[in-house]
């Protein structure tokens, strides 16, 4: 069932294997067992609620109520249907006159010879609103409040036409006889006339003094004219209008993604900035020498070998600034040793790649167990081998250098040429490759 | 239990004591999948003392963190044998993170890879820390040493203690002091070979440096007369 609907949800469902004789007879064996093992729940969940969830196969429970052949509700089972063995009842095509209307028209219309009443059934719903009238004195006592825009034969007018339109105001703003009393707009019709209903609540209430007070509606003249302006404006909007709203909108968004990114880069930063603070507290030296450390540190690290400049690389390893410093993980607490061996975080991905093919060139283990004695002697090795690949390539750097000289002497002056020394030469092809990799 | 006061005891300058530990995994594998939910192997990861002695002196509980699609991947375990036994059939990584009896020491927090599946023997790889043994199935473990520098007084005590009752060697199915021994050489091999190699590639970058001066010259020398 639930597969049928998943089906027609084009929900994904398991595969199921196509259904033979045996693997019929082996399923159901086997759905016993899984029912034991999909049995266990989770903690702290009801069993009942479990059981709800899962009961033999992890199928979802039924999306539509279903009629089984058992029970109460059958209806759907029953192929045949009952009928009656009851005599036919005759219509007849007879004349009936509706009372709501006043004046006597008969039509006609096919009903049951046996149904006897005369009324006609649909005349209740022919509901008559209840307009409020005024008298000439109610009218002068009270309604007399604005009568620059409304006057005595205008409300009346739209008291009329209340009646008549059953106060659909659209109609009748559409009927309002523009030529005796001026063109109103629906607003203006509706203002009014709220306006007197309340007026003349207000009054009658005041005479007869009773509890009984009818509530009146307000009508907010001035709010609908806005919405309505409002709606007229933003269908009346240009494609290319349109076009710059959508197009701000989505400005808007990206600015305030970038903000959002702003604010989370400075809280990594603080973050940051408060770990490193630690780390200099629990080092405990003092923190000018720890930053002149670091600033020693940037420096080595702007001295990188780059090809076009040899000799600032040289110079590097010359002083033996080159290789690797590792951290020192001085000062108190618990800590675990093969932390010593962990590269330090300044390290470019370059030396990072270069030192693992060192490593693997070597054969040494890229994760030796940690004893004291292996730790300082892998970082040793580490540190050498960085130097062994700086020097590598600011060899290559050198050989190409000569080369390109060669070359160029070999143009200026033809037929003569540069050696290059022959210890230097066979390196080439190693270090080029080594390169390359 | 003694009382060291609030501070533990304060720091103990100048001491450091180590604890090596051995953490890994071993693995089984069914020799098929399992019918009802795929799992082909039985593992357990698990975290012991290198030498034979009770780490629940100074050990707080040990939280194994299992990957996501565990039901309750957090597994916490107070007392030894510091081990979680479970069905899978997939490896990732296991967070072993050790908690101490003094709160004051923070926890430290060991990685390993669960390991079912024999890696490919790589070409002079000695390290590889897996072995194989059909009687006791696959094995991937670790050598690790805790430092404790400065350890507060408390903790210094129970580290004592702990290491009173040690009881020589535990029985490892790794030979990490072979290991260990095999390592260190391999590396003093390499630096000296890595040292030489840096020797001569200094000689062969100084003469470099001075041929191109050489041929600088030379250059020079043949493209000024023509102006």
């Amino acid at each position: 069932m639930s597969a049928d609907v998943r089906d027609i949800l084009d929900i994904d469902r398991a595969n199921t294997p196509e259904i033979t004789r045996d693997s019929f007879l082996a399923t159901k064996k086997r759905n016993f067992e899984r029912t034991k093992h999909a049995s266990r729940r989770p903690e702290g969940m009801h069993r009942e609620v479990f059981a709800l969830l899962y009961t033999d196969k992890k199928d979802a429970p039924p999306l539509l109520p279903t009629d089984t052949a058992l029970g109460i509700g059958a209806g759907y089972k029953q192929n045949k249907a009952r009928l009656g063995m009851k005599k036919v009842r005759k219509w007849e095509w007879a004349p009936f006159s509706n009372p709501a209307r006043n004046d006597a028209a008969v039509f006609h219309h096919w009903k049951r010879i046996t149904d006897d009443s005369t009324d006609y059934p649909f005349a209740k719903f022919n509901k008559q609103l209840e307009i409020p009238s005024y008298t000439m004195t109610e009218y002068n006592a009270h309604l007399r409040n604005n009568i620059q825009n409304w006057s005595k034969v205008q409300t009346d007018h739209l008291f009329d036409l209340a009646r008549r339109f059953d106060l659909r105001f659209i109609v009748m703003a559409d009927r309002w006889n523009r030529q005796q009393h001026g063109i109103k707009t629906v607003e203006e019709l509706k203002e009014r006339y709220y306006e007197v209903i309340s007026l003349l609540s207000k009054s009658k209430n005041q005479n007869q003094n009773q509890s009984s007070e009818k509530k009146t509606f307000v009508y907010d003249a001035e709010h609908e004219r806005r919405r309505k302006e409002q709606l007229e404006k933003l269908f009346k909007r240009t494609i290319q209008q349109v076009e710059e709203e959508q197009m701000l909108i989505n400005e808007m968004k990206k600015i305030e993604a970038r903000k959002k990114e702003r604010e989370r880069k400075t809280q990594d930063l603080q973050k940051l900035i408060s770990q490193a603070d630690q780390q200099n507290e629990h080092a405990a030296s003092t923190p000018s020498t720890r930053k002149y450390e670091k600033k020693l540190h940037k420096k080595k690290v702007h001295h990188q070998p780059r090809p076009s400049k040899v000799d600032s690389v040289v110079n590097a390893i010359e002083i033996g600034s080159s290789g690797i410093k590792f951290a020192d993980l001085r000062g108190s607490g618990v800590s675990l040793r093969s932390q010593k061996m962990k590269l330090p975080a300044n390290i470019g991905q370059r030396k990072v790649k270069a030192l693992e093919q060192a490593i693997q060139e070597f054969k040494v283990d890229p994760g030796p167990p940690p004893t004291e004695d292996i730790c300082t002697s892998f970082n040793e090795l580490r540190s050498d081998m960085v130097l062994l690949c700086e020097l590598r390539t600011a060899l290559s750097t050198c050989i190409y250098e000569m080369e390109s000289l060669k070359h160029q002497y070999e143009a200026a002056c033809p037929g003569k040429t540069l050696n290059i020394p022959p210890s230097l030469v066979p390196i080439k092809s190693e270090t080029l490759d080594n390169n390359a990799i | 239990m003694t009382d060291f006061g609030g501070d533990s005891g304060g720091r103990l300058k100048g001491v450091t004591i180590v604890k090596p530990i051995v953490y890994g995994n071993k693995a089984r594998s069914f020799g098929k999948k399992r019918e009802e939910d795929g799992h082909t192997h039985q593992w357990q990861v698990y975290l012991k003392p290198y030498y034979d002695e009770d780490m629940s002196i100074y050990v707080k509980k040990v939280h194994f963190k299992l990957h996501e699609s565990y039901a309750n991947p957090n597994r916490i375990v107070i007392k030894p044998p510091y081990e979680v036994t479970e069905t899978g059939w997939g490896e990732f990584e296991v967070v072993i993170k050790i908690y101490f009896n003094d709160p004051s020491e923070r926890p430290v927090t060991c990685y390993h890879i669960l390991k079912l599946f024999q890696s490919p023997v790589v070409d002079g790889e000695l390290t590889s820390s897996t072995t194989m043994d059909t009687k006791k199935g696959l094995v991937s473990e670790a050598y690790e040493e805790i430092v404790f520098q400065e350890p507060t007084q408390i903790m210094q005590h129970y580290l004592l203690l702990s290491e009173q009752s040690a009881n020589g060697l535990l029985n490892h199915d790794t030979d990490f002091e072979e290991k260990k021994c095999k390592t260190l050489d391999n590396i003093v091999n390499v630096k000296q070979k890595v040292k030489g190699e840096i020797v001569t590639l200094k000689d062969k970058l100084k003469l470099a440096r001075e041929t191109i001066v050489k041929f600088k010259a030379e250059l020079a020398k043949v493209q000024k007369p023509p102006a």
